[in-house]
């Protein structure tokens, strides 16, 4: 008897060994190539890290995670590319990403026409969250805060702290555009005067131009919409020309990615005030690793990948298997539209009826070579009004 | 800095009636091989600022050997597109090889600034004024008085002749890329400390060299370098006083209306150096 | 290729949704969206083609053409509701005019000289798109194309998109056909292999260059047109001058001044990366280094490959 029931436990265990659930297939798209190319690389390398630490822990309620990368090259094109590819070739369940606004507008028909959810890591187009959610495309969601919320919770900061007047400087992509609409009507708001607009192209060295425009404009304050990259010569010019306005930035300026750029002279960055939604040190857990492994400082879009897998996606897989006991295309949508997770590194993730999380937004300020969390402003569609 | 870059190109076209559109990535790779001198090696900056332009001669040594030589006598059309491939190729390569970070070398010089009366200047801009002076004045020296440059002058001129009296044209070819490599190594060299090195950045450099070669009169070094000056001067007034992100816009079309207006080029079709 | 060759592979062509539903039962709309691009592509590669293929004059400007024409078609598509079939014969009139008043000034430049203006022509475009905001929406993008409509057919599905972009390709290759040979064809050619001859001749190298210059855009611009729709979104970024390097690469690639070789450059470059699915940045590489290769050994491209394949007799 003892032998029938060993053998049969034994069967039993070796049986369900072997027929394993298949793994959640999640895909992951962005810039892997082209002039934009950093931040599908960060992308990629955030997914890689996140994916590995999550099936470590024996995956989600037992099933592994398997991920699946696509190029969009930054352009609507090639997102549709990338979208069919991932829906079609590599049967994702999910996809997280796009990254840059114009990609992710191309993206959101072909979610629609297909039927599979995407959720947003870092798009800022205000638009993306008047089409999604009810009564629009009910399958994208996003987790990044847009332009129009953090113009409106910036600039009132800015007023708080007795600002006056203000010139933009913007990157002249999608991104840098849509920051400088909706700072442009987020002062009016705030009535803070808007003395000039400026924008300059990405990538090029060379700011004195538009720094000798900026200082004959004469603001009080410069609200610059740029990245680490960008923002390193950008800086060492600002001081070299001697201009002596204090510096809002939105983008990646304040970050230990400009740190990094500038260590022969840290000093050049102090005073900026960065108004973000994600900055080392939020997990410092995380930092950790992907110093380890990566060899650079934490990027902003692989982490943003990361959170938005553990802290959005992950709860989802989670709340479909436990009421269907599958994670398909349809069961991971509606259960994002159930996640409500109030601590993740970015605040709480609960999508509302727009399937937009209004997570926190962060003021950082940069002395001295370090980065200083000023004040963590809580969100929400109240500010809109 | 333009000057530099277009001259280089200038002298391959004048004198081998080459186009070489992979010219902005001779920039790049000399800017990585500085960063890496400077940075990797630690080598003090005169020395990392030579080994740029050594490591590209070699480099432009072995590009003529294997691509050039094999495209020289086609027409300009498979030039164009042959070193086209070769930007191409060499672009990406460095991405994957290099990473898509962007390196920063920031030097003493250009940390440091020069304050006279209101007009604030890294120092390390004054010394690639000085260093493209001086580079000029040199080149100008060398192709007048030595012998390898009257070559070079007489090949422009007549290519034909010149393989008839005996001048090793193979070899003043050889040279005259060589050249032009370390003029873009150079540039980058100078430049660097003052803005990022990344993959990317030889690509709008090409085009703009390249249409200050053809407004400068085709192949007339002379005449490119004085294009680039004026394609570097439209560019900063315009981005300063119209509109910095129409800037490279209105300088393009500032050099299209030079053809127009002489279609030989600011110059003229003048062949020499 | 004999006739029963030609009629099979129209066949293939034609009933391609059906074969991809039964052959990639669970890939076959992105089969069909890379088949719909390839079929877009080789068009825009053959109005490419026909300028530096026939007049041999190296212009680049062609995402110029291309994105006048998106752009103009998403406009009167989203602001004043132009139907369909109002806004693509608008896209490419605007592309043409576009080439006619820039090809003027342009042409009387030497051939260098010509190629900078073109680029020139490119660079402001994009700039232009990329800063008119009040007009373009710029970086923002112009989003909510409708899908076309001819007449009471809508064209919603992929095999309906599909079919629009094969009969889009089939109508280029038939006008290329016509404008490449008799006698308009043979003066096209004498431009371009000798143009003080074909002066002489009586033959007005201008108006003929022109000719080309304006078709090739009026078409570049059409295909903008059905891109944008296809889309339903416009940015910028789908009419920088990485496009040129795109239809350069196609053209060389497949054979220059060859219908044949064109499309089958625009298929291996369109459809082969998503076949070998490589990573994005070796895919360029090794773009680069087959471009290389093939201008410099084979300079007639895939196209005279084939030729000597096939044992046909004169080339070009």
């Amino acid at each position: 008897m003892r032998l029938a029931l060993t053998l049969a436990t034994v069967l039993l265990l070796a049986f369900s060994a072997g027929a394993q659930a298949p793994p959640i297939r999640i895909g992951f798209a962005s810039a892997m190539s082209g002039p934009a190319a950093i931040t599908g690389e960060g992308v990629r390398w955030g997914a890689t890290l996140a994916v590995e630490e999550i099936n470590a822990k024996g995956g989600v309620a037992g099933r592994k995670i398997e991920a699946f990368f696509a190029d969009n090259k930054a352009q609507p094109g090639e997102a549709v590319s990338a979208v069919r590819k991932l829906a079609d070739v590599d049967q994702v369940d999910v996809i997280i990403g796009q990254t840059h606004s114009g990609a992710c507008l191309g993206a959101m028909p072909v979610v629609k026409e297909i039927g599979l959810p995407m959720v947003i890591e870092a798009c800022s187009h205000p638009k993306i969250r008047e089409l999604s959610g009810k009564g629009g495309n009910e399958w994208t969601f996003r987790v990044a805060l847009d332009d129009e919320i953090m113009a409106y919770t910036f600039a009132r900061y800015m007023a708080r702290q007795g600002v006056k007047s203000s010139s933009i400087l913007a990157m002249n992509n999608d991104f840098g555009r849509g920051a400088a609409v909706a700072y442009d009507a987020a002062f009016k708001k705030a009535k803070i005067q808007l003395l000039s607009t400026e924008f300059f192209d990405p990538g090029q060295p060379d700011y004195r131009p538009v720094l000798t425009r900026l200082k004959r404009a004469n603001p009080e304050t410069i609200l610059a919409v740029i990245l680490a990259s960008d923002g390193a010569p950008f800086m060492r010019q600002f001081r070299e020309l001697g201009l002596t306005q204090k510096v809002f930035s939105r983008g990646s300026l304040g970050s230990a990615e400009f740190l990094h750029q500038v260590r022969d002279n840290p000093k050049v960055g102090d005073g900026v005030v960065e108004a973000s939604y994600w900055i080392t040190g939020l997990d410092p857990e995380w930092d950790k690793k992907w110093t380890e492994r990566y060899k650079v400082p934490p990027r902003i879009h692989g982490s943003l990948s990361a959170i938005t897998l553990k802290w959005a996606v992950v709860p989802a897989l989670e709340i479909a298997l436990k009421k269907h006991g599958k994670a398909d295309r349809k069961t991971i949508r509606d259960a994002l539209e159930e996640v409500d997770v109030k601590d993740s590194p970015l605040g709480p993730i609960k999508f509302d009826a727009n399937h937009q999380a209004w997570i926190n937004m962060i003021l950082i300020e940069m002395r001295d070579g370090q980065l200083r969390i000023l004040e963590k402003l809580p969100t929400s569609p109240a500010l809109l009004n | 800095m333009y000057a530099m870059v277009a001259a280089g190109l200038a002298l391959m076209l004048g004198v081998a009636r080459l186009i070489n559109f992979a010219h902005g990535e001779f920039f790049m790779l000399g800017a990585y091989a500085f960063w890496f001198g400077y940075s990797e090696l630690g080598l003090p900056y005169a020395l990392a600022a030579l080994l740029a332009p050594a490591v590209m001669v070699l480099f432009g040594i072995a590009y003529q050997h294997s691509v050039i030589r094999a495209i020289l006598p086609r027409s300009w059309h498979v030039q164009l597109i042959a070193t086209l491939a070769t930007s191409i190729v060499l672009t990406n390569l460095a991405i994957i090889v290099l990473g898509t970070q962007p390196k920063e070398v920031p030097t003493v010089l250009s940390s440091r600034i020069l304050d006279v009366g209101g007009l604030r200047v890294a120092w390390q801009r004054l010394l690639v004024l000085a260093a493209s002076l001086v580079i000029f004045w040199g080149l100008h020296r060398f192709v007048a008085r030595t012998r390898t440059g009257k070559a070079m002058r007489a090949m422009s001129q007549n290519r034909e002749a010149c393989a008839v009296v005996g001048v090793d044209v193979q070899r003043v070819a050889m040279v005259t890329f060589a050249l032009s490599a370390a003029l873009a190594a150079a540039a980058a060299a100078l430049v660097s400390p003052l803005f990022n090195i990344f993959p990317d950045m030889g690509t709008t450099l090409t085009l703009k060299a390249f249409a200050a070669v053809v407004a400068g009169g085709f192949g007339y070094v002379n005449g490119a370098i004085a294009a680039s000056f004026l394609i570097g001067l439209t560019e900063a007034l315009a981005g300063s006083y119209v509109s910095y992100a129409y800037k490279d816009a209105i300088a393009f079309l500032v050099m299209i209306a030079v053809l127009l207006w002489r279609p030989q080029g600011l110059f003229g079709r003048r062949i020499g150096i | 290729m004999p006739r029963a060759g030609w009629l099979a592979l129209g066949v293939l062509v034609g009933t391609a949704p059906w074969l991809v539903a039964a052959a990639f039962p669970r890939q076959q709309r992105y089969v069909l969206h890379v088949l719909i691009f390839t079929a877009l592509f080789a068009a825009l590669a053959l109005s490419y083609d026909l300028v530096v293929g026939h007049v041999g004059s190296l212009s680049l400007a062609h995402p110029a053409f291309f994105g006048v024409g998106a752009y103009t078609a998403a406009i009167l598509a989203t602001q004043l509701r132009w139907p369909f079939l109002a806004d693509l014969p608008a896209a490419a009139l605007a592309a043409a005019v576009v080439a006619a008043l820039v090809g003027v000034p342009l042409f009387r430049l030497a051939e260098h000289a010509f190629a900078v203006g073109t680029l020139g022509l490119a660079l402001v475009a994009s700039v232009v798109a990329n800063n008119w905001v009040e007009v373009t929406r710029g970086p923002l993008c112009i989003t909510g194309i409708p899908k076309p409509t001819l007449g009471a057919l809508a064209i919603t599905t992929l095999p309906a998109y599909y079919w629009l972009a094969l009969a889009t390709l089939a109508a280029v290759m038939l006008l290329y056909r016509g404008l490449t040979t008799f006698r308009l064809g043979r003066a096209f050619h004498a431009v371009r292999d000798n143009e003080p001859l074909a002066g002489a001749a009586g033959i007005d190298p201008l108006k003929y260059r022109l000719l080309a210059f304006t078709v090739g855009a009026a078409l570049a611009g059409g295909i903008g047109a059905l891109y944008a729709h296809y889309l339903s979104v416009m940015c910028p970024e789908e009419m920088t001058v990485a496009l040129t390097v795109n239809l350069l690469v196609i053209v060389f690639l497949g054979g220059v001044g060859s219908l044949r070789g064109v499309v089958v450059g625009a298929v291996l470059f369109t459809a082969l990366p998503e076949v070998l699915r490589l990573a994005p940045t070796w895919r360029l590489v090794i773009y680069g280094g087959l471009l290389l290769l093939v201008v410099v050994r084979s300079p007639g491209g895939i196209e005279s490959l084939l030729r000597r394949a096939t044992g046909a007799g004169a080339v070009r």
